[in-house]
């Protein structure tokens, strides 16, 4: 058995990546080529935080685009906003944008589920883009590449 | 004889009970005091876990609701003086969507939709316990064919949410290699999910008197793409039981006692780690294949080990189940609009035993309970977690295999 070393280097995992254009708001050039986002869980049903643990795997590589996962809404451009909220939520997502650094951006993914507080209810500042339906791996993926084009 | 819910009809209190293989609702009185988890099923909307401590520098470390560490909308009410872990106490709200609220008054296929938003990763779990209710009720018999694609559905759930509890404990060690080749494993399994059910969390498979599956899915490719990942998989856990550090850090880790496990009502891979060989997929058909994991230990190696072997067998029951199917016709499930009465319908879900019960008036559901394993696990975990320290936080919650938003419907 290979040690873990040239286990992991005789894998190519990563794949092209072909992103699909849609219409988004920009946030600013400095961000083309590294962009920072702290996902937020609202109350979704776990879909989209399980798409976003798909989003950090290998076949994807989100970091060779200049894309990364922070822990804290302190470094990040980018809320990522999953679900629709439960009334309990609405205080803490709020507080969470007033940490965010300026210039910040926000993109909302509803996700399928068909109950809970729309975001958009909820009066949000600098929103980027606005999902009402669910969005997998590689779409939430062309969102960002997206959001990191716009001139 | 276990207690796994409790709800009210009719203004009178009921327990929903289970007794090995048979479920049923009984009248609460009288039995109150048989079971000791009567207070937290009562109370698992508000609170779960142990009870505040308080002492000479003794605080309240409050994790969550919007940390990196905790990916759910949830708080953990960790108290401690600054090292050991005294206490925990779990606030499911955040994540309350009121669900059993919002369903009644639905018809059937609304109610689906409710059920199915439950818990997303355990989508099928969810959908087949619902509907396994209403042909409980409704006295309805499926296809063979039709179950075999239900065990199918179940199983690749268990597969991609194993694999997450094995992928999160390796990425808390930092085992980087091992983390980037189970995520790779994770995205294929989601991969093979819209193949096989045109959704990649399942959504839509189970419904009613069948299951609808994708007509032109080739489940001989299917089949080649899950084996190769069964040996892939088997190579990386082979791989990582010879990495120390990451041993080290689940060995002994958040030990769960056998009778501890049993009073709490826990049940699925946490139960069979302490060494309870109880499984009800055992006595289903298109569980040919089927062999039950136990392991002794109860800690956090031991639930990952069970977790990892039963991924390698689900695998080997899916493959038997699809080469076993004959047809996909006259399987897209049967209208129930009119459908009256009351039933208990359950799946063994990827972490353990989840149970509906509904009552129906005239296909409007009138009465909905929902019990679902991360109560217990949620429970379990504050028990089992009580004087370790904060850095063992991940290894022992993860491999729990639980989730808010199956605890807080």
């Amino acid at each position: 058995m290979k040690s873990w070393v040239f286990y992991g280097l005789s894998n190519r995992l990563t794949e092209r990546f072909k992103k699909k254009d849609g219409k988004v708001k920009g946030l600013s050039p400095v961000f083309r080529n590294s962009l920072h986002i702290f996902p937020i869980d609202v109350g979704n049903d776990n879909e989209l935080n399980f798409e976003i643990e798909a989003l950090q795997s290998a076949q994807y590589n989100i970091h060779r685009f200049g894309i990364f996962f922070t822990d804290s809404p302190r470094h990040a451009d980018i809320l990522l906003i999953l679900g629709r909220c439960t009334e309990k939520m609405v205080s803490p997502l709020k507080e969470t944008i007033n940490q965010l650094p300026s210039p910040y951006g926000i993109v909302v993914i509803e996700g399928s589920q068909p109950f809970g507080i729309k975001p958009k209810e909820l009066d949000l500042d600098n929103v980027l883009a606005y999902y009402e339906q669910y969005l997998s791996a590689d779409e939430v993926l062309s969102v960002l590449l997206n959001i990191m084009e716009v001139k | 004889m276990r207690l796994l819910g409790v709800f009210k009809e009719d203004n009178r209190e009921f327990f929903l009970l289970q007794d090995e293989g048979k479920f049923f609702k009984s009248d609460a009185q009288n039995l109150k005091d048989e079971f000791s988890n009567y207070d937290l099923i009562k109370n698992r909307d508000v609170s779960i876990g142990s009870e505040p401590v308080e002492g000479e520098g003794v605080f309240n470390f409050r994790y969550g609701p919007v940390t990196a560490g905790v990916k759910e909308a949830g708080v953990f009410n960790i108290y401690t003086y600054g090292e050991r872990i005294l206490s925990v106490n779990i606030d499911p709200s955040y994540k309350k969507r009121d669900i059993e609220r919002l369903i009644l008054k639905k018809n059937i296929d609304e109610g689906l939709k409710f059920a199915e938003s439950v818990c997303g990763n355990f989508s099928v779990s969810h959908s087949l316990a619902f509907c396994r209710a209403l042909e409980n009720c409704a006295k309805l018999d499926l296809p063979e064919d039709a179950v075999r694609l239900r065990v199918v559905a179940l199983e690749l759930e268990r597969l991609y949410n194993h694999t997450t509890v094995f992928l999160k404990l390796a990425r808390g060690a930092s085992q980087n290699v091992l983390t980037s080749h189970l995520s790779f494993v994770f995205e294929e399994l989601l991969r093979i999910n819209r193949d096989f059910g045109l959704s990649r969390f399942l959504k839509g498979v189970v419904v009613p008197g069948g299951v609808r599956v994708n007509e032109s899915a080739n489940f001989e490719d299917l089949s080649k793409r899950l084996l190769s990942l069964k040996d892939k998989f088997e190579e990386l856990y082979e791989h990582a039981l010879k990495s120390y550090n990451f041993i080290d850090r689940i060995h002994n880790t958040a030990p769960l006692d056998r009778e501890l496990a049993l009073k709490i009502g826990v049940t699925g891979p946490t139960l069979r780690a302490c060494g309870v060989k109880e499984d009800l997929r055992i006595k289903e058909k298109g569980y040919e294949k089927l062999s039950v994991v136990v392991e002794e230990d109860g800690d956090s190696l031991a639930r990952m080990e069970v977790r990892v072997k039963e991924f390698l067998n689900s695998t080997d029951v899916i493959v038997d189940n699809m080469a076993k199917v004959k047809s996909l016709d006259k399987l897209k499930g049967v209208d129930l609009k009119d459908l009256n009465g009351e039933g208990i319908g359950y799946s063994e879900s990827p972490s353990g035993l989840l149970v509906y019960y509904v009552k129906l008036n005239r296909g409007i559901l009138e009465n909905v309970y929902i019990s679902t394993p991360s109560v217990f696990g949620f429970k379990a975990f504050s028990e089992a977690f009580r004087g370790f320290i904060f850095t063992d936080f991940s290894f022992a919650f993860d491999s729990f295999g639980v989730h808010f938003s199956d605890c807080a419907r």
